[in-house]
């Protein structure tokens, strides 16, 4: 625990904290014995990380091993997770993985200088350099990554997240203690801000210095800064590496952005999905009011600054900024008509300011190294690096820093390209009110804003889904058509009533009964949801839109052909027994869940009416039976 | 002034840090769901005498999240993830394949409330797409199983059903053989 030093100038006083806190980290670079640390985040602990981190404890007590057990955050290749760190006294560091419980002996060895660190788990070093292993920062899945390194995340990978004292050591809250130190005023600051040209990471570019001036010329001294910290977007998990990997940073340009507004409150709202990250801001926080940088009179000054982590409860629509202020203040959190916009009424209607966690996360640096720096990369739009995850049916999930700008050909390539037997059919950005687009627009896309937006479509707030030619874009579409009706807040009528219909038509045309209408009638719903009051009932349409224009041949195939190619729509495919001699045909039968498989051996069928199309049975057994388009059937038509 | 019940009473002790006006309703209502699994209507009383809301209000309130139950929940849900990396490999059939496995709509339970099924929101692990979340709440687990498919997921399904324990699960016996 960093505690507060009673006297001095703000910046003596950060000086008190940093000094041993310099000493500690650069002990835990390059400790007294080596030190194996298990990443522990989100992804790791999915993969098994806390097995793997048992494991290597109980082999170390075992051995008796002159070893440490440490952690970490993941470096990003969340492919390779659980993902360890191996720190020698030399100060070299190697990172392996996947380290799964089972590999646990052979890292205590390597720790132990047993085995050499060279080993098939290697995957590259961190620190310092170890013969054989390449530097991490040569994998090609960091090619993009700035060749001065990681800037927002420099950290990642190379301190104790739950741990103050490794960010103060790496230089963490110096940015906001010599602003404190009246080195800079709070005009000073939003200048500085307005310079770097630092644009709104959840997706909307709008910049972040402006905004902050709305509130800092706002009425009345009770002003709030809040976090954005919802990040609902499926498939975008940027924010959540912040809070996990560097819980202070988040805190310390939180906590800029509060000196530069006057504002004595502030909030962060974290979804309630990312337990780990809320756990660990909660501690942040208490360790930060500790040492003197929250609470009453930070670091000794007359500034007061209370700021409180808020778990969500699971909606979708809290990450639009008015709802999420509503979402605070004991109610339903349903976003309103704007303005007023939060600048002037915000959180218990007192002038607030609505930012993404990236977005605050970026603030310390532009403090702390200024405008001019910051302005090194990304382009004329969109300055500066940002993160992205990348998911889908890629070789490499994970996520990474990259400036903004970098052709979307160049990330695909270091996502290590499509899975094995797969190509690219689709890109999906900016979650359900985002879009989708297809294979074919790769070389008109580079990782910023406009190039999106001239195809209609959203970038979005970083992360971006490859899919494969296996998925059907018209299934895809439903999951999202479902994904923006169950989160919409019903005040509006175009947004409720318009996304049921959205999604009854495309569930329709995917049940086999598409109509030649349709096509009419979506157009007609697009326009109307134009008509709802916030951003969620206006983009809630944009994925069918996109689908019906990018992926208009697949779409029609659905609706007046009648037919899925991908094999994915219920209403268009069926099961069919293929071969009855296949020993594997009996355990198909056994699996279906709605007994679908009938009839003894020798006789086996799939009755069409049971089957649901969960595929099961394929999986079991995928040469008894084949997932098939379904022969067409004679229609009714309508006479009247 | 009516008799306080004991469970009003320890309602009342277990959110007596929360204050009106002060932006704690959510985490009034998070601790309440930690402590009994769900807000009784009790519950929701006792939290709107703490925070000066009708119990209307915090009922309204907690009524639009999805994640407040108003009903004691199973004893092991399976969160189904509804992200596109699991979208993309069958998820939507893993889906399908759970409800007719335990007989229920999404968000329903097993009538002897050993098993249910709840709709996941994407957490950023999709490396392990297509994927489920076992929750059980007596041990407090919350872990992912990944890389399933169809077939795994009916036997994760018939195992919780039949009685096996999230450990069971999560050690993947019931995926063998």
């Amino acid at each position: 625990m960093v505690s507060a030093n009673p006297t001095g100038t703000p910046l003596e006083r950060y000086e008190a904290l940093k000094a041993p806190a310099e000493a500690a980290y650069a002990a835990w670079r390059a400790p007294e014995r080596a030190r194996i640390d298990v990443a522990i985040d989100t992804s790791s602990l999915a993969n098994g990380a806390k097995a793997t981190r048992a494991a290597i404890a109980a082999r170390i007590a075992e051995t008796n091993a002159t070893v440490d057990l440490g952690q970490n955050h993941g470096y990003g290749m969340q492919w390779l997770q659980p993902l360890v760190t191996i720190t020698f006294p030399d100060g070299a560091a190697v990172v392996y993985g996947p380290v799964k419980a089972e590999q646990a002996a052979a890292i205590v060895d390597i720790a132990t200088g047993r085995t050499p660190a060279t080993s098939t788990l290697a995957i590259g070093t961190v620190a310092g350099t170890r013969e054989g292993i390449p530097s991490l920062r040569d994998h090609p899945f960091f090619a993009l990554e700035p060749k001065t390194g990681r800037r927002l995340i420099h950290r990642l990978g190379l301190t104790d997240p739950e741990n103050m004292q490794h960010y103060l050591g790496t230089g963490g809250y110096h940015a906001a203690a010599r602003m404190l130190d009246r080195h800079q005023s709070p005009a000073q600051v939003r200048q500085e801000l307005i310079d770097s040209a630092l644009g709104g990471r959840g997706g909307g570019n709008f910049p972040a210095g402006t905004k902050w001036n709305f509130l800092a010329t706002a009425p009345g001294d009770e002003h709030y800064v809040i976090c954005n910290a919802d990040e609902g977007d499926p498939g975008a998990w940027v924010n959540r590496v912040i809070m996990e990997g560097d819980p202070h940073l988040l805190i310390e340009g939180v906590l800029i952005a509060a000196y530069a507004t006057g504002s004595k409150g502030g909030f962060i709202y974290v979804r309630d999905e990312y337990p780990l990250a809320i756990a660990r801001l909660e501690a942040a926080v208490r360790e930060a009011e500790a040492a003197g940088l929250l609470g009453d009179g930070v670091l000794g000054t007359s500034m007061n600054f209370e700021l409180r982590v808020i778990r969500g409860a699971g909606a979708y629509v809290c990450g639009e900024e008015t709802g999420l202020i509503n979402s605070i203040q004991d109610g339903r959190g349903m976003p309103r008509v704007k303005p007023p916009f939060p600048a002037g009424s915000g959180v218990f209607f007192k002038p607030s300011n609505v930012n993404n966690v990236e977005t605050y996360a970026n603030a310390p640096m532009v403090v702390e190294h200024g405008a001019q720096w910051y302005l090194e990369y990304g382009t004329e739009r969109m300055r500066g690096t940002r993160l992205f995850s990348f998911s889908g049916d890629i070789q490499r999930v994970g996520f990474m820093e990259i400036p903004f700008g970098v052709p979307l050909a160049g990330v695909i390539e270091a996502c290590g390209g499509m899975l094995p037997g797969q190509q690219l059919k689709a890109i999906q950005s900016g979650g359900p009110l985002g879009s989708m687009l297809p294979a074919r627009e790769v070389p008109n896309l580079s990782m910023e804003n406009a190039p999106f937006s001239a195809l209609d479509a959203l970038m979005g707030g970083g992360g971006i889904v490859f899919l494969g030619d296996q998925v059907c874009t018209i299934h895809m579409a439903e999951m999202f058509t479902q994904f923006v009706e169950e989160e919409s807040c019903g005040r509006c009528t175009t947004c409720h009533g318009g996304n049921q219909r959205q999604t009854e038509i495309i569930r329709r045309t995917i049940a086999g009964d598409g109509r030649h209408e349709d096509r009419h009638n979506l157009a007609l719903i697009d326009r109307t949801l134009q008509f709802s009051n916030c951003v969620h009932g206006q983009f809630s349409p944009k994925i069918v839109r996109n689908t019906l224009r990018f992926f208009s041949d697949e779409y029609e195939r659905h609706s007046a052909g009648r037919t899925c190619d991908a094999l994915e729509c219920e209403g268009l495919i069926r099961f069919r027994v293929t071969n009855q001699s296949d020993p594997r045909l009996a355990e198909a039968q056994d699996i279906c869940p709605t007994a679908a498989v009938i009839g003894g051996p020798g006789a086996r069928s799939v009755d069409d009416a049971l089957c649901i199309r969960c595929g099961a049975c394929t999986d079991v057994a995928p040469n008894a039976l084949v997932r098939e388009a379904k022969p067409a059937t004679p229609r009714m038509v309508a006479i009247g | 002034m009516p008799l306080e019940t004991e469970s009003r009473a320890q309602i009342r002790a277990l959110i007596s840090e929360f204050r009106p006006n002060h932006g704690d309703l959510l985490a009034a209502m998070h601790r309440v769901q930690h402590e009994y699994g769900y807000l009784s209507r009790e519950a929701m009383e006792v939290i709107g005498e703490q925070l000066h809301l009708f119990a209307a209000q915090v009922y309204g309130a907690a009524s639009y999240y999805e994640e407040f139950r108003f009903e004691p929940p199973a004893a092991v849900d399976i969160r189904w993830c509804s992200g596109p990396a699991c979208r993309a490999r069958n998820g939507g059939g893993i889906r399908d394949a759970i409800l007719a496995t335990l007989r229920v709509p999404m968000d329903g339970q097993t009538e002897d409330g050993r098993v249910g099924i709840r709709l996941g929101q994407c957490i950023g692990t999709c490396e392990l797409a297509p994927q489920v979340w076992i929750e059980e709440r007596a041990t407090h687990t919350n872990e992912v199983v990944g890389e399933l498919n169809a077939a795994k997921a009916i036997k994760i399904a018939r195992a919780l059903r039949d009685g096996a324990t999230a450990r069971e699960v999560l050690g993947q016996e019931v995926l063998r053989g």
